[in-house]
């Protein structure tokens, strides 16, 4: 043989080196712990000339160890042995803490292997012992033989080194395992969370989070949280102000802006801090309670938020029972609604129910009342009960009172609209009842019962259209009270008492006509009603005699009051053209004769606002100063320099009857103009340069 | 064939023998054994496609330079492709490249020869 080709030593041992060196570069860049241990094997056998090989590893739950790698080896014959860390070999390599040679034929398990030598080394995670690397049988051209010494040391360094790699993997598995677990506890929970790095930027967000801010994780992750919440300065300002202080800040029920959409949240922000204490960002944690705010609003459609807010607190209050106790019922009725919905339409009725329900709850639950039910049109209401308050009466009798003030004006509304008007009755008693949630556990309610109820009732049935009938004990309640003014009535008979009972009548003042109500209540009909084909009698036009007639007045020094009429007039001079143009004015003042009446309006000053109507009839016949204003301003656009508009907006509406040619038009204006003249001094002196201009002008065109 | 043998075949003249795991000193002796048969029927040119053995130890190349030394009196030669960069490695490290060449692929091996 030639010499040069001997392999000598030193080979060896650089190729153990190598490997060796080789192990520790790509132990770090192994992630899974199973190719790792193969690795390790090969490499193990290929340096140190074994046959073949195994790892056992540490079962996670017993002291058992089971095969995680193999390298040409009978792994079948191994099947069904027991690998326990207290016996055997690992009982020994565990204490050597170093390779050590096998006796595989003195072995009852490596026997199995039908291998001659072994050599194992331990590896260790710090003291424990994690995992065995077993070697078989090192090869020479000879045939097999024992290890060597040196093979020893190689084996011992290998695992040495494989166990820190071991250990590396397991840390970076947990660590991700622990991620994992984080990350899915953060996504399952429903209180939206997001952190930030010493940055300010958003490095993590869960699910709620991201669905609370109406923004995609992705929108989110990386940008400072001052971008995100451009919009939501509070949001800033409580991590602003967790970053200073370092301490939890919190706040409830704010509203914040999400990305459109306003959502009611508890927002809580606290420092995140490292493992020396150090902060490292802050963690944003966001409850949101828009469904709790349906909840609660639903809720208060049926009960008070008195109520709303004690069952969200006290869930006693759910359980079926009830105590006695001293309140107040307020009962209110419609009066005639039976006889009065049978001429209107089903949809109608429950319209007109809708409108005027929605008005009387909100007063009784401005005064703390809860509606207890509704029965047909009737409201019953209770005041003191479950929890009371020196106020409870006189928030009934208040609520009465304000029900009916505002019933006035709920019927100027329908009166306007040409609706009937509704009145209602009321009654209240205050006395001893029992309350409490009354049902099944299925569907329950609260109410009261009692006589004290019963006679509330019937004081609502005694009590007349716009009357509120108070029982004694009421009266003596609020009486002090000098808001109140009370009328004594004669003792009334109601069933189920033997006595009469003593009864008052609480007096209110019916608001006096409200002028600038009136105007908005009709202006409001008119946008509503105007035929919108109707191109000059609009609403545009009315405003503008509004205007006039205010201005002419003022210039004609006309006092207030009778400028608050001549407005009045000006606002319903048109309004018959929503049912008869060809005779809107006397429509006009049939109207306002029945509206104006059923809004207490002066009835010796009726005829004045239909008279100034009247007189708007072309020709135009005005009997005094007033009148003459309002027909000025009718027509104060004739001497205007906006005449050319109007007059294109009156031809388009004339052409609705017939049609009207342009030649036609110009005779028909020279003609109207020719023959008119205004009649106050303002408009003579104001208007008459600009309208001569005009009449020149259409005189010139019919000239062509 | 032994198990470790995957296959054999002859293309201009050169014998390839394809193996399949561990070149140690079963998976060298497979090899020499059919190294010599083929060259006492007068073949001199020996490739190795090693793409299935990505192990070998000092056993499994000593027996390789056996076989070289042999061929080296019938002015032989013997190279290897599709070697695993640890086995090309060892190679290196054992000296085996300076008797003997490592290609990339069989179509360069065979025409590299």
């Amino acid at each position: 043989m030639n010499k040069q080709f001997n392999i000598n030593e030193l080979q060896l041992k650089y190729l153990e080196l190598e490997t060796l060196l080789d192990i520790t570069n790509e132990l770090s860049s192994f992630e899974h712990v199973s190719v790792l241990l193969q690795e390790i094997l090969i490499k193990s056998c290929a340096v140190l000339n074994a046959s073949s090989g195994m790892i056992l590893m540490q079962d996670s739950n017993s002291d058992l160890f089971q095969i995680e790698a193999e390298f040409n080896i009978d792994v079948d014959a191994l099947k069904g042995v027991i690998f326990n860390k207290k016996r055997g070999f690992f009982n020994e390599v565990n204490q050597h803490r170093k390779a050590i040679h096998l006796q595989i034929e003195t072995d009852p398990f490596l026997s199995k292997t039908k291998c001659t030598y072994g050599l194992i080394a331990p590896l260790l995670d710090k003291k424990d012992l994690v995992g065995v690397i077993v070697l078989f049988d090192k090869e020479s051209r000879l045939g097999i033989s024992a290890f060597e010494e040196s093979d020893t040391n190689m084996l011992s360094a290998i695992a040495t080194q494989a166990g820190v790699a071991y250990n590396n993997i397991k840390l970076i598995e947990n660590i991700k395992e622990a991620k994992t677990f984080n990350d899915n506890v953060m996504q399952s929970i429903v209180t939206g969370v997001f952190t930030t790095n010493l940055m300010g930027e958003i490095n993590h967000v869960n699910r709620a989070a991201a669905s609370i801010i109406n923004l995609d994780r992705e929108e989110v992750i990386g940008n400072h949280y001052e971008y995100v919440f451009e919009s939501n300065e509070i949001i800033n300002e409580l991590i602003s102000k967790c970053e200073t202080a370092l301490a939890t800040i919190s706040e409830s029920q704010i509203q914040i802006d999400c990305n459109g959409k306003t959502t009611s949240v508890n927002i809580s922000v606290s420092p995140l801090l490292n493992d020396q204490n150090e902060p490292i960002g802050s963690v944003v944690a966001m409850e949101d309670l828009s469904n709790l705010d349906k909840l609660k609003s639903t809720f208060k459609k049926y009960v008070s938020k008195q109520i709303v807010d004690q069952l969200l607190e006290n869930d006693d209050m759910l359980n079926l029972g009830g105590q006695e106790q001293e309140a107040t019922i307020l009962f209110s009725d419609i009066r005639g609604f039976t006889s009065m919905s049978e001429t209107m339409p089903p949809n109608e009725v429950v319209e007109t129910l809708n409108e005027y329900f929605n008005l009387m709850i909100e007063i009784i639950f401005k005064y703390n009342g809860t509606l207890d039910k509704i029965i047909g049109d009737a409201l019953m209401v209770i005041y003191g009960a479950p929890n009371s308050t020196d106020k409870d009466t006189e928030n009934a009798v208040l609520t009465a009172i304000e029900m009916q003030e505002k019933l006035i004006e709920f019927n100027q509304q329908r009166i306007i609209h040409s609706k009937l008007p509704i009145t209602i009755g009321i009654g209240i008693n205050r006395g001893r009842v029992i309350s409490g949630n009354i049902g099944s556990r299925q569907q329950m309610n609260f109410t009261v019962i009692g006589d004290s109820v019963n006679l509330a009732s019937r004081l609502c049935s005694a009590a007349k259209a716009d009357e509120i009938i108070v029982s004694d004990t009421v009266w003596k309640h609020v009486k002090t009270n000098k808001l109140f003014k009370g009328r004594k009535l004669n003792p009334i008979k109601v069933k189920g008492k033997a006595k009469p009972i003593e009864i008052r009548e609480i007096l209110y003042q019916r608001p006096s006509f409200n002028y600038e109500v009136a105007y908005g209540m009709i202006e409001s009909f008119l946008i509503n009603n105007l035929p919108k084909e109707y191109t000059y009698h609009s609403i545009h036009h009315i405003r503008d005699v509004v205007e006039q007639s205010e201005r002419i007045a003022k210039k004609e020094k006309i006092n207030k009051e009778d400028i608050a009429d001549l407005k009045l007039a000006a606002w319903l001079h048109d309004v018959g053209y929503i049912w008869e143009p060809a005779r809107h004015e006397a429509r006009g003042a049939e109207y306002a004769t029945v509206v104006l009446n059923a809004m207490d309006f002066p009835a010796q000053k009726i005829n004045r606002i239909t008279g100034m109507i009247m007189a708007t009839k072309i020709p135009q016949s005005p009997k005094n100063l007033l009148e003459q204003i309002i027909c000025d301003a009718d027509l104060d656009y004739l001497g205007r320099e906006d005449y050319k508009a109007n007059s294109t907006l009156l031809l388009e509406e004339l052409r609705l009857k017939k049609e009207i040619s342009e030649l036609e038009w110009l005779k028909i204006q020279d003609q109207f103009l020719t023959k008119h003249v205004y009649f106050t001094k303002t408009s003579n002196s104001t208007r008459n340069t600009q309208k001569a201009k005009v009449l020149a002008n259409i005189k010139t065109q019919l000239k062509k | 064939m032994s198990g470790f043998i995957k296959s054999t075949k002859e293309e201009n003249q050169i014998v390839i023998i394809e193996t399949d795991g561990y070149l140690n000193n079963e998976g060298g002796e497979a090899i020499s054994t059919i190294c010599y048969e083929k060259m006492s029927e007068g073949k001199n040119k020996f490739l190795i496609n090693m793409a299935s053995t990505k192990v070998v130890n000092s056993i499994g190349v000593s027996i390789l330079i056996e076989i070289i030394e042999k061929l080296q009196e019938v002015d032989g030669k013997i190279g290897y492709y599709n070697l695993a960069p640890i086995v090309s490695k060892t190679f290196n490290i054992m000296g085996l490249t300076k008797y003997s060449t490592v290609f990339a692929t069989e179509e360069e091996a065979v025409s590299g020869l």
